[in-house]
């Protein structure tokens, strides 16, 4: 992303991102209605796109959530069972309060992955974990989020490599079902147990940086939190409040 | 002084059946270059350990005798704080990555942002460190992603940026091709003419030969010669001990068995270009 010109959204904080998606999430909860997901889920979307980065956000979407809301749609469909038959043939029976079932939850999800996916489309991770830490979480849980994001495209090459040298000694690791779960453990053993190894001298090279030592740490790339920021996030709070204690009182009433 | 004193130390790891290190006596003094040469499984790894303090803290297991830094016991001293005396650096480049760092920058960054140095401070002396490891074109780039050699020389940074009094530096080219090793060995010579006092352990004879001062060889966890570089090195018994010699020396002491009577055996080039250029010289006068 170009850095002088900040869009609006990633100027924000990262802990507002945060309060907003969680707020967001949430609020679907006390309004359990399609249409406001729909309305939500565009948001979102908008959110992303004035960052530029809609597209690869949908991407995204259709790409993980998307997928698992079909499948929960069409197994809610069939299985949820009501009085309004609307389709029928064999043992397979679709009810009309299955759709409505299923069409509240899969728009449910959609907003719960969605905004989960947002938050990361539009956070960096790296920023979102520092300023948790500026706000008190242990260095000690940051550096495990953290190295773990950078791991695990490491794992990836080395699994890579594992499997070639796996193949040189004639483990056959492409094929069918079964050749390939034969090929499982001897691929999978050695990267496991590399890395346990590679534990002992990540955890060296910790103690040579001083990562252990008793004095508050900087943090070069911190981001700023601002007065706009900390209104926002009472606003959002404000108005997540207003939510649930209206839909209480709806429910007493 | 003696910055870095051994004191007969034995030491066996939780896991081993063996004494690693027995009765290991060492004095280092300030600003030196002391090299540990051994042939393999010695203990030359071990007793870095020791004197980073890895042993016993880290690894636990079953010492006596102690290690002095600066006069002060390591078993007094706690790991992190003997960080900011001892810089350790070792053999395998990819796991000395902080694995938390996004650029180089970053992983310049780490040590000093443990250490609660003031942003500008880390931006300043990162700065500066990237040209002394000529790293300014890595700046940017990934950790990860970078070669074998060029990841040596930010862990080599990152240690040094700390800046430790004592680095020791086990077997840091043992991975790496003969160019990488050069640039490594740069390093480490700008860090002895600040001053800094090293402890390397490394294979390569003849560049021990040419970058130390002082010489200890381990066998089978004892210390069996310790002395000046030029001593050491020259010495036939080095070879009854799993260890060659420069091939300067070599040729040197094959010179004095067939007649030639040099002077000295040298062990490096320049001492070789010296002592055995002088030697036909002197003879084509006579």
């Amino acid at each position: 992303m170009n850095k002088s010109e900040k869009s609006y959204v990633s100027s924000l904080y990262p802990i507002t991102k945060l309060v907003f998606v969680a707020c967001l999430i949430v609020s679907v909860f006390f309004l359990y209605n399609y249409i406001y997901d729909l309305v939500c889920f565009a948001a979102m979307v908008a959110i992303a796109a004035s960052d530029g980065k809609g597209k690869a956000y949908i991407k995204t979407i259709l790409k993980t959530i998307f997928i698992l809301i079909v499948l929960i749609f069409l197994m809610q469909s069939f299985l949820h069972s009501g009085t309004h038959v609307l389709w029928h043939w064999g043992i397979l029976t679709i009810h009309k309060e299955g759709i409505w079932y299923a069409i509240n939850l899969s728009t449910t999800l959609l907003v719960i992955g969605g905004a989960i996916a947002l938050l990361f489309k539009i956070t960096e991770v790296e920023d979102l974990i520092h300023s948790l830490e500026n706000s008190g979480m242990s260095p000690r849980a940051t550096y495990v989020i953290l190295s773990t994001l950078q791991i695990i495209p490491q794992m990836k090459m080395k699994s890579a490599v594992i499997m070639d040298a796996q193949r040189s000694r004639g483990v056959e690791t492409e094929g069918n079902l079964m050749v390939r779960i034969k090929a499982f453990f001897p691929s999978l053993a050695p990267l496991v147990l590399s890395s346990i190894v590679g534990t002992e001298e990540r955890a060296i090279t910790l103690e040579a940086r001083a990562f252990t030592a008793n004095v508050k740490k900087t943090c070069l790339d911190m981001p700023q939190d601002s007065k706009h920021d900390k209104v926002l996030r009472i606003v959002l709070l404000v108005l997540l409040g207003i939510l649930i204690v209206g839909r209480i009182i709806l429910w007493i009433l | 002084m003696d910055i870095v004193e051994v004191r007969d130390l034995t030491y066996k790891y939780p896991t081993s059946s063996d004494q690693v290190l027995r009765g290991v006596s060492l004095r280092v003094k300030k600003g030196e270059f002391c090299s540990i040469i051994g042939p393999n499984g010695a203990g030359k790894t071990t007793l870095c350990n020791a004197i980073r303090g890895l042993v016993p803290h880290f690894y636990k297991g079953d010492m006596q005798g102690e290690v002095l830094i600066n006069g002060q016991s390591t078993m007094d001293v706690s790991l992190a704080d003997l960080a900011l005396s001892v810089g350790f650096v070792f053999q395998n480049p990819f796991t000395q990555i902080s694995g938390i760092a996004k650029t180089v920058f970053g992983e310049l960054a780490f040590g000093l942002e443990n250490l609660g140095v003031e942003p500008d401070e880390i931006r300043r002396r990162v700065s500066r460190m990237l040209e002394v490891a000529k790293l300014q074109d890595l700046a940017e780039r990934s950790p990860f992603e970078i070669s074998g050699g060029q990841q040596q020389r930010v862990a080599l940074a990152s240690i040094i940026i700390m800046e430790p009094e004592i680095l020791v530096i086990d077997e840091p080219t043992s991975q790496l091709d003969p160019q990488s090793t050069e640039e490594i060995f740069e390093i480490i010579q700008l860090m002895k003419m600040q001053g800094k006092t090293i402890i390397l352990v490394e294979h390569k004879i003849d560049l021990v030969a040419q970058y130390s001062d002082h010489v200890v060889l381990i066998e089978d966890g004892s210390i069996v010669m310790d002395g000046s570089t030029d001593e050491i090195l020259s010495d036939p018994a080095v070879l009854q001990h799993g260890t060659s010699l420069p091939q300067f020396a070599l040729l040197g002491i094959e010179m004095r068995k067939r007649g030639y009577r040099l002077d000295k055996i040298p062990i490096t080039e320049a001492q070789a270009v010296e002592q055995i250029g002088g030697y036909f010289t002197e003879k084509a006068v006579d």
